[in-house]
């Protein structure tokens, strides 16, 4: 019985072979042909199943019977008594027929919890099941700070908070809150983001709040959670505004964006509006307070995204004006200076499985508008090629900026220093989310505090 | 026992053949009513498609065959997924698509979620939208 349903089952899997072998050397053929030889697969495979499961039941059943008997059989105190009758034997099998029925109910329980379980993480994907809590972490060690470079030793980076309930088909939100150590080892709270939006459609989403300034690609991509950057760290010039950047990285106010489906890519577009930064103690503040005199940033980006072949590359041209006021005292009167930055950009980012590489160019056109002077040129700039391998993505990044030191906008930020930078990184990914990054960097401050020094520094850095 | 063996190799190998075979299917279905372009589907897999009309789509993934449907109509391998879902994600404030065991539970919520679209990887029944075959 067991020899006939083998072969059986052979023939069965030959014959579905056959339908196979036919279906692929006729795949040039009418639809309707591998369509039914697809079906009469189909069914010689569930058939193959029926007929394998009921061998499995077979010498189950055999094996039972087996050591039943085996159990059965009377010892010699026993064989005075008398062998087991047609009833008993009838009732055996009916147990070992219950045993298997109650073991295929277990299993049909099991199926439908895990399609429950299936359908449940399918709701909690999706909405109605509380908000979800995200985050970033990242801790230091290296000969200097990531971002002090006159601190040495280990330190930690920031713990990301990110929330993005899910309020309805329109509704959108989105928070960040970062707990960052400062240069004195203090530890200092932000709300980096704080975004309330309304989406029309894919062409059209409103957000109001705090936003990244959407200027070139970098800003609005990344985020303060340094594990979903490849690189240790942010061109510098790109830091934050607490971290050494120059760039007003934050925006409070209106965001408005999309994106277009054209013949052959995607057409995108940011246009925003908000208040207009200010210059404090020699950083940028994005003044999410409020603004006293209506000073006002604004801008827009238009960018491009290719498809088929040229799939992966985005390319975009940005640009921004604001009237940026700084609380520097003269003469030992503070008084509300006000300088109108011109920032234009261009940029592009070719990310595919295999490299990720990034540049941007910025050029700046600044006029104190205080004193009614001169306007002030500068720019900035970075390169980085990126080479995913398999668990390890080696990187390179040559930055530059070359900031007017007669422009008050660059003068009177602590970070407002011309500066080359050269790095050399790894990437290592641990598992889907945890990295540890290394990187081997040479940085020279041009102007102002003239200064060469080289980081050897590692980051471990951790999503959740 | 030579022969049984023989007959086992034979069965491994066909049963290989089989389910490469049974692979070979990978439909993409959407809710009755829905339907789109084959250049949409990269889009709304990624996030950067979300309406269909006044519609709001609801991509699933189905685990059983997501590194087949990742390679052959996303072009991206299971990690460069993650990776650009988690950009996305932290981006823009949007969910990547959740993941459903096979295509019985991508199939069930396709029915009863409006803008639902899933792919499986056996013919869908007609009560649902097949928008694709790859």
């Amino acid at each position: 019985m067991k020899r006939r349903l083998r072969l059986a089952a052979a023939s069965l899997y030959a014959f579905g072979a056959l339908g196979f072998a036919c279906n692929a050397t006729a795949s040039d053929k009418r639809d309707d042909r591998i369509t039914s030889l697809e079906e009469k697969l189909d069914r010689s495979l569930k058939l193959i199943e029926q007929l394998g499961a009921r061998v499995r039941d077979l010498e189950a059943e055999r094996a039972g019977a087996e050591t039943a008997a085996q159990a059965s059989q009377p010892t010699p105190a026993q064989q005075t008594q008398s062998p087991p009758t047609p009833v008993q034997a009838a009732q055996s099998a009916a147990a070992q027929s219950a045993a298997a029925l109650a073991e295929q109910q277990r299993l049909d329980s099991v199926e439908q919890q895990v399609a429950q379980l299936a359908a449940a993480n399918a709701d909690r994907g999706g909405r109605g099941a509380g908000v979800p809590l995200h985050g970033f972490a990242d801790v230091g060690i290296g000969n200097h700070s990531a971002n002090e470079p006159d601190l040495k030793g280990a330190n930690l980076g920031a713990l990301d908070i990110f929330l993005n309930p899910q309020l309805g088909e329109h509704t959108r939100s989105l928070f960040e809150l970062t707990f960052e150590v400062d240069e004195h080892g203090d530890v200092q709270s932000d709300l980096e983001r704080a975004q309330l939006g309304y989406q029309f459609s894919d062409a059209a989403t409103v957000w109001i709040g705090r936003f990244h300034t959407p200027f070139g690609y970098y800003n609005t991509a990344f985020h303060h959670g340094q594990e979903i950057a490849t690189s240790l760290r942010r061109p510098r010039f790109l830091q934050f505004e607490d971290q050494g950047g120059v760039m007003p990285n934050h925006t409070v106010g209106a965001w408005l964006t999309g994106t277009d489906r054209l013949s052959d890519g995607r057409l995108t577009y940011d246009a925003f509006i908000g208040n207009g930064q200010a210059i404090s103690s020699g950083v940028l503040e994005p003044r999410s307070g409020g603004v006293e005199h209506g000073a006002a940033i604004y801008g827009g980006n238009l960018g491009y995204v290719f498809g088929n072949i040229l799939n992966g590359l985005k390319v975009g041209v940005s640009a921004f004006r604001s009237n940026i006021s700084d609380d520097q005292p003269i003469g030992g009167i503070t008084l509300d200076r006000i300088t109108r930055v011109d920032n234009a950009g261009v940029y592009f980012v070719y990310d595919t499985d295999s490299v990720e590489y990034l540049g941007e160019y910025y050029r700046f056109n600044d006029r104190d508008l205080t004193d009614g002077g001169a306007s002030h040129r500068s720019s900035a700039g970075f390169l980085q090629l990126a080479w995913r391998l398999v668990h390890v993505t080696p990187y390179a990044r040559f930055e530059r900026a070359v900031l007017d030191q007669s422009d008050e906008y660059f003068s009177l930020q602590n970070a407002g220093t011309s500066y080359y930078r050269a790095a050399l990184g790894l990437r290592f990914d641990l598992d889907e989310k945890s990295a540890l990054k290394l990187e081997l960097a040479r940085t020279k401050n041009t102007d102002k505090a003239v200064a060469q020094w080289t980081d050897a520094l590692l980051n471990y850095a951790i999503r959740f | 026992m030579q022969r049984n063996l023989i007959i086992a190799m034979l069965l491994l190998l066909l049963t290989a053949v089989a389910r490469a075979a049974a692979a070979d299917g990978l439909y993409l279905a959407c809710h009755a009513g829905v339907s789109l372009a084959s250049a949409d589907v990269r889009d709304v897999f990624l996030g950067e498609k979300q309406f269909q009309n006044t519609v709001r789509l609801v991509p699933v993934d189905n685990v059983a065959i997501q590194t087949a449907f990742l390679e052959r109509v996303l072009k991206m391998n299971d990690i460069k997924y993650a990776v650009t879902w988690a950009k996305k994600s932290f981006r823009d404030g949007i969910s990547p698509p959740p993941a459903m065991a096979n295509d019985a539970a991508v199939l069930d919520f396709i029915k009863r979620t409006p803008g639902g679209c899933g792919y499986l990887g056996a013919d869908p029944p007609p009560d649902v939208n097949v928008v694709g075959r790859y």
